[in-house]
């Protein structure tokens, strides 16, 4: 890994980790909050690309397992990694992997921006959303004892929030993609 | 930022990293063999004790669990509408004492008695061509200096949205907050090489 690339994942966890103590954003049309901490996680697959956004997500869960309170609301430590809740942790890495992978084969700075912004939106779904479901749902289920059933429909709960989530990165990743282009030149 | 480390000479204190960190898997091992409460609730009164032996006043030490043992007690809850009591009872249990005695771990080990820990753990990665050990070290470093600089330059972006009478949105927020930030990353890695920290990086 270059020294570059070192920074950027650096930089882009530190970007998560700050996205936990600023105040919540609100979208105009919805009285609920976004957590920004996991968007972060959809954005660090669609602006870093497979291996430095997954990189930059296992520096934030690290930081957190040293005993950081570095998740929003100031949580840390080791213990949270034995809340039932777990499996979504986990799956931040899987998760910003996918949508980092997906991002680099789908996504060139040829196309326009619509076609740039909806493939941004495909991937931050299946990696943000079906594989980190995949993994939250799981470890719901066996750990937690709920069964897979229970822990589907309990988690269905907090879908429409990150469908939100995905618009959100995908309106992001191609704004830096314009900026200043990083998924081209992958790591 | 201040780290969940707590001073103190207690027994957990006074262990090695390692240790309290095998022990930590070794404990969530045994917990998830057991289906019996007697030997569950007794794991979740020694953790407590051990937990309460750290030397934080009680108030400190409730506030930090409150969120994880709300989520274990939710999901008990959820279970219980559905599943036999002993079906609920069972995981929150286990998921308590292993809260307790992770939490004992944050308590009793330095951040940078973490770290040496880490890099240690990943010295025989580096033959992988994966991850050299010292980066992890460096990188965490970096994080925690960068943060509060990102935090500032969020309120500057604020602040002149504000100014110019722009409306507060997420993409016209954090578009100029990412851009910025990582068009840092050339110059800080040029700085790091030009200090040589990195002698193994290309």
């Amino acid at each position: 890994m270059s020294t570059r690339d070192l920074v950027l994942t650096a930089l882009f966890a530190a970007i998560i980790v700050a996205l936990g103590l600023l105040p919540p954003i609100y979208l105009g049309f919805l009285p609920v909050p976004i957590t920004a901490q996991s968007l972060g996680v959809m954005m660090a697959g669609v602006v870093l690309g497979a291996r430095r956004g997954a990189i930059a997500v296992m520096i934030v869960l690290l930081l957190v397992a040293i005993g950081l309170p570095v998740l929003s609301g100031g949580r840390g430590g080791l213990a949270i990694f034995t809340a039932p809740t777990a499996g979504f942790l986990i799956g931040w890495i899987f998760a910003a992997f996918v949508t980092g992978y997906l991002s680099e084969r789908l996504v060139n700075d040829q196309q326009s921006g619509l076609v740039q912004t909806v493939s941004f939106f495909l991937t931050a779904m299946v990696g943000g959303i079906v594989v980190l479901y995949a993994f939250g749902i799981t470890y719901l289920a066996t750990v937690a004892g709920l069964g897979f059933t229970k822990a589907f429909v309990g988690s269905m709960a907090f879908v429409p929030g990150d469908v939100i989530k995905a618009v959100v990165a995908a309106l992001l990743g191609r704004a830096v993609m314009v900026g200043y282009p990083l998924l081209p030149l992958r790591a | 930022m201040q780290s969940l480390y707590v001073e103190g000479n207690s027994v957990m204190h006074r262990l090695s990293p390692r240790l309290k960190l095998v022990s930590l898997a070794a404990l969530s091992v045994v917990l998830f063999i057991t289906d019996n409460l007697a030997p569950l609730s007794i794991a979740v009164l020694l953790t407590a004790v051990l937990y309460g032996m750290v030397g934080l006043p009680f108030a400190d030490a409730l506030r930090r669990l409150r969120p994880i043992f709300l989520t274990i007690a939710v999901v008990a809850l959820f279970n219980l509408i559905f599943n036999p009591w002993h079906e609920a009872l069972v995981p929150l249990l286990r998921l308590t004492a292993l809260m307790l005695f992770a939490a004992t771990v944050t308590a009793t080990t330095s951040i940078t008695a973490f770290i040496d820990e880490v890099t240690a753990l990943a010295r025989p990665l580096e033959r992988t061509g994966w991850v050299q050990a010292d980066d992890i070290g460096l990188a965490l470093g970096l994080v925690l200096r960068f943060v509060p600089e990102i935090v500032t330059r969020y309120q500057a972006i604020r602040e002149a949205h504000r100014a110019r009478g722009l409306k507060v949105r997420p993409t016209s927020l954090l578009a100029p907050l990412i851009i910025l930030t990582l068009k840092d990353a050339d110059n800080i890695a040029a700085a790091i090489d030009a200090r040589g920290i990195r002698r193994h990086g290309s």
